[in-house]
């Protein structure tokens, strides 16, 4: 096991490497000067320059240079923005618990309702209720989300105005920022308005939650139903039966842990689509997160922003997919039957 | 009254050739007691017949039958939930594959402490030490050293042996009434086997429990049974105790897989040709209409176009239009 996490741990680090690579090279080719590209400088100084260039090893060779770069995004220094003059890192910190709020509410609502929809469409006995669940799950696999996140807001947001279209909290609540998650952040302030600020933030984060959460929820749903299907005909839940066992002690002791594996692998394959579909999702609906961060500095060309906020969002996947393949090995004791005798 | 008693049971699978005749017009009589065996070659149909009395019939199964009792109660009519109840205590079942009986996502010993009969006396909080106590005797008593250890792996890490000893600790834990065993030792070696023939022996005698034995193996058969069933291709050819069966067979097949035993007391006998019935056992798609022994049967007529029906007399059932027939004084092996 310990061999196994060293070499997860080793991918990680020579995946991110490569990306870090990938990064360098392509600030060289953006169409500003590469002390401006690098820091977010407009204007520099002659003492300014000169420090750039012994912070970046401007002067040394290819792979000092690249060294140093290392050195100074992974130390934090990711420049400032070009159009707000801020450090690039504090805007980070600020955008980033948004974007995980975002997507923490999403995966929960897409595994909550998704794993129970996809036993029930494995178990069901009736065709009708298997086809209409698959047919719907295929639809909603393939509504383009920039579609149906606009439909909603103008259906629930304008036509029918039950639910805010925009931004994570009205402007009318003052919260103090705490841990940055605004749900959290209004339960505990201490103001007298803060049970209703927290409903107000909970009306903002349902149109976007929703419109992020029916691809994983598809997907969970239609990895949940085979898995299941695909269990349920196993010998070991046979032999279950024939013990006596009633059919809800097999799905929930025996059929759904070794059913759910799957699906965890299926989420780690999914992080990539489920990334580009949140930075969608953010855009639509002005949600103060890294993805419309990081929208906005591309339309504004501001090249401090598009770097760090590639790394940021690119070195989060690779992170979480090693995650949960760690954690996918760690909670099966299957996978770890194929660990044997592999290293 | 018998304990189990089964009419003209036939299953029908739905295949991608069609829908084949698996099991056809099959009759069984259990008696309260009795060890019955099973014999038969593989894919003759006697796991599909283990399944269905079991009650865990597969998804593409059609099962039709007369009647199917159940010490005097009609096995149809029973709804899924008195069904399973009478599935967890009074049949139980070793299974022919016990790796893949045994859930590979949790550990051994969870799932035999899950198997294991409560104890009513005992408070809640006292039943999983309870529990775990009885797992081990019953580990024990299959045949296994250490318990602890086995407890702790997952069926995956135990061999083909060990999972095999589990199921039946599983199965003999609730005590049944009927346990029916699918080739209950075919991965342990032999001075295990023979533990545990004396332990379902031991349990038939001294808790009457009524014993299934399904087996390839006539003389393990013959010397634990007290009566044999032999089935081939999907039909009952012959019934009644061993003794008389082995002694006097009516059935042609019968007759034939006694007589072509092998002779161990020839010493030539590794060296001479053996004896075997011509052509092989047909398969689910092919499958001749009438007699399934039709095509390969040495006294087959034309009338065996036509099912033979299972003709009971004397305790003995037989499904021949031309059964052997024994005179009484000269004992000699001529068809009528």
């Amino acid at each position: 096991m310990a061999k196994y996490l060293l070499r997860r741990l080793n991918l990680f680090l020579a995946t991110s490497a490569v990306l870090m690579l990938v990064l360098f090279l392509a600030t060289r080719m953006f169409p500003v000067d590469l002390g401006v590209a690098l820091t977010g400088v407009e204007q520099p100084t002659q003492e300014q320059q000169q420090q750039t260039i012994k912070a970046y090893a401007l002067d040394g060779s290819g792979f000092s240079q690249y060294v140093a770069f290392l050195q100074q995004r992974l130390g934090g220094n990711m420049g400032i923005s070009m159009t707000s003059q801020q450090s690039v890192a504090g805007e980070l910190v600020d955008v980033l618990p948004a974007s995980f709020e975002l997507i923490i509410v999403t995966s929960l609502m897409a595994l909550a309702l998704g794993i129970p929809i996809g036993v029930l469409a494995a178990l069901s006995n009736s065709k009708a209720t298997q086809n209409v669940i698959m047919a719907l799950t295929l639809t909603g696999y393939s509504i383009p989300v920039f579609w149906l996140g606009l439909s909603l807001s103008l259906w629930f947001g304008v036509k029918l105005g039950w639910l805010p279209i925009s931004g994570q909290l009205n402007l009318l609540y003052e919260i103090p920022r705490v841990t940055g998650f605004v749900l959290i952040d209004t339960l505990i302030a201490d103001t007298p308005y803060s049970m209703s600020a927290f409903k107000d933030a909970v009306l903002h984060i349902i149109l976007p939650a929703t419109t992020l959460a029916v691809f994983p929820f598809t997907v969970v749903v239609r990895i949940t139903r085979a898995a299941m299907a695909n269990v349920m005909t196993q010998t070991y839940v046979r032999a279950a039966e024939a013990r006596g066992l009633s059919t809800a002690m097999i799905v929930l002791r025996h059929a759904l842990p070794n059913a759910l594996i799957p699906v965890l692998k299926s989420m780690g394959l999914m992080l990539g689509a489920f990334t580009s579909y949140a930075i969608v999702v953010e855009v639509i609906f002005s949600w103060p997160g890294v993805g419309a961060w990081l929208v906005q500095g591309i339309y504004q060309r501001d090249y401090t922003v598009i770097q760090s906020g590639i790394m940021v969002v690119a070195l989060l996947i690779i992170f979480m997919s090693i995650l949960i393949d760690v954690l996918h090995t760690a909670t099966n004791p299957l996978s770890r039957k194929e660990l044997y005798a592999t290293n | 009254m018998p304990l189990l008693d089964i009419r003209n049971l036939s299953i029908e699978l739905d295949t991608p050739h069609g829908r084949v005749k698996a099991l056809e017009k099959v009759s069984l009589t259990l008696n309260p007691g009795e060890v019955h065996g099973l014999l038969g070659e593989s894919g003759s149909g006697r796991s599909l017949l283990a399944r269905a009395i079991m009650g865990i019939p597969g998804h593409n199964w059609t099962i039709t039958v007369d009647r199917m009792m159940w010490d005097g109660k009609n096995l149809l009519e029973l709804d899924s939930k008195e069904r399973r109840a009478l599935m967890g205590s009074d049949i139980a079942m070793i299974f022919q594959d016990p790796s893949g009986s045994l859930d590979p996502a949790r550990s051994v010993g969870s799932q035999i402490i899950e198997a294991m009969p409560r104890n009513a006396e005992l408070k809640f909080w006292q039943q999983k030490k309870y529990k775990r106590q009885i797992a081990e005797q019953w580990l024990h008593k299959v045949g296994i050293k250490n318990p602890d250890d086995l407890m702790e792996a997952y069926p995956w890490e135990i061999s083909e042996g060990e999972c095999q000893k589990v199921m039946i600790a599983i199965a003999l834990a609730n005590k049944p009434r009927l346990l029916i065993a699918d080739e209950p030792t075919t991965s342990m070696e032999l001075s295990t086997q023979a533990q545990i023939f004396r332990l379902l022996a031991k349990l038939n005698q001294v808790h009457g429990v009524s014993i299934l034995l399904i087996s390839h193996e006539i003389e393990t058969l013959t010397h634990w049974c007290d009566r044999l069933t032999v089935f081939y291709s999907g039909q009952v050819m012959e019934s009644g105790v061993t003794s008389e069966l082995i002694n006097s067979p009516r059935h042609p097949y019968t007759r034939i897989l006694l007589e072509y035993l092998p002779n161990e007391a020839n010493p030539h006998a590794h060296k001479a040709f053996m004896p075997s019935l011509q052509g092989s056992a047909p398969a689910l798609q092919h499958l001749p209409i009438g007699c399934r022994l039709g095509p390969r049967c040495p006294s087959a007529r034309k009338q065996c176009v036509a099912q033979p029906l299972l003709i009971h007399e004397k305790d003995r059932y037989c499904a021949c239009h031309f059964p052997i027939r024994y005179d009484e004084n000269k004992h000699d092996h001529t068809a009528s």
